[in-house]
């Protein structure tokens, strides 16, 4: 942790950066695999919630390249499994995340990310 | 252990202010503090009990993360994700609910309950439990609300707010002073009270035992100041309050419980928006 999960929705909030501020971008990442409880129904239900292009390419840049790059009209098992690895069983635990527009640093540190801002930061 | 609390003055920055009478308390009282907050409030649980499969929510304050286990009986139906600002209570967050064995993890982020790190409306719903009285001003506690309302969908959002009241009940240990301050916003109707809550923390060592109390500070809500600061929130948001409207393409809330249990007000928002 942070997991995918989290991280889609996740958008930099520092002062002035309101466009293309998400997705941030790992950098420097140190990655535990964990096994998670399978729960289709909670998939499903989150799946309408994914950008899933952010999702494919932040999954790759962690070097998960598991799932397709269009998101599939048929939702089975075996893609659900995949979706299930990629969103909550790879834990970053150390490393950084940067924003595509702004260029800050969010920090991440024992699996938790910081989006503290400083009071300068601050929009 | 002394329970009295005492009137507080708010004075300077507020960020700063906070700093030094919240979060700094928290970050050292945090492993003691967690030992005392197990057990779910009945109304939150309930709330969180009535969620559809699949839904995304963020616990504003979350504390030692007691409620992101939950509902217990459904586990990973719904997912809450904890924010907090301090780093000691989102180390025990993380293992909130975990049997020991180290293998449920919860998803938490350090941030401020008003920053805006996330995609707006991406959640379903949110919870603010006992977060939102530790900031100082009356514009700060909107300011909170009004990032709530953001942060869910504008369609279906639910939100749950919690924060503790004046009007403590007969099994409550606390004693109010009562000519503790009311607050200091003087453009505001609100009847609130700012005050200092005492924790003892004992340190023990080899060589002694030692007793440090720190002091927090909360604003204790009055009766309606909470519902009323909501309306406040979402009428500067563009939101109408009250139940959906047919009009086309109005967004607003509903209030749809405001009330009091075990010394503390709640209210909780349903979000709608009519057909364009």
């Amino acid at each position: 942790m942070v997991r995918l999960i989290t991280h889609n929705l996740l958008a930099c909030h520092a002062k002035g950066c309101n466009a293309n501020n998400f997705p941030l971008q790992f950098k420097d990442v140190e990655i535990e695999i964990r096994e998670a409880e399978f729960n289709p129904d909670f998939l499903r239900g989150f799946l309408p919630k994914i950008e899933w292009k952010a999702l494919v390419d932040s999954a790759r840049q962690i070097g998960d390249t598991s799932l397709p790059a269009e998101q599939p009209e048929m939702v089975d098992d075996d893609f659900l499994k995949s979706l299930h690895h990629v969103l909550l069983e790879l834990h970053i635990e150390e490393g950084s995340m940067t924003c595509p527009n702004c260029s800050h640093v969010y920090p991440i540190s024992n699996g938790i990310p910081n989006m503290l801002l400083a009071e300068h930061e601050i929009a | 252990m002394p329970r009295d609390v005492v009137s507080a003055v708010i004075e300077g920055d507020p960020q700063a202010y906070e700093n030094e009478h919240v979060h700094g308390v928290y970050e050292q009282i945090a492993s003691h503090f967690s030992m005392t907050r197990y057990k779910p409030w009945p109304v939150i649980a309930k709330f969180l009990a009535d969620l559809p499969d699949g839904w995304v929510g963020l616990d504003s304050g979350t504390g030692n993360g007691k409620y992101l286990p939950l509902p217990l009986d459904r586990p990973g139906a719904v997912w809450t994700i904890g924010l907090d600002r301090s780093q000691n209570l989102l180390s025990i967050a993380r293992h909130a609910g975990d049997a020991g064995d180290g293998k449920v993890i919860r998803e938490v982020v350090r941030d401020d309950v008003l920053g805006k790190s996330w995609r707006p409306g991406i959640f379903d719903y949110s919870i603010s439990v006992a977060t939102i009285h530790h900031l100082a001003t009356a514009e700060r506690r909107k300011s909170a609300i009004k990032r709530l309302l953001l942060h869910v969908s504008p369609e279906h959002g639910r939100i749950l707010i919690y924060v503790w009241a004046i009007e403590q009940d007969s099994l409550s240990k606390r004693d109010i002073p009562h000519d503790a301050g009311s607050s200091q916003d003087s453009n505001s109707s609100e009847k609130g009270k700012d005050i200092f809550v005492p924790w003892v923390l004992s340190q023990s060592s080899e060589a002694s035992k030692e007793q440090a109390t720190f002091h927090r500070y909360y604003h204790m809500f009055a009766k309606g100041e909470l519902s009323e600061l909501v309306s406040m929130a979402a009428t500067e948001l563009g939101l109408h309050v009250g139940p959906p409207l047919a009009t086309e393409g109005r967004k607003g809330i509903e209030i749809v419980q405001d009330g009091w249990e075990r010394s503390n007000y709640y209210v909780e928002i349903r979000c709608w928006q009519s057909k364009s």
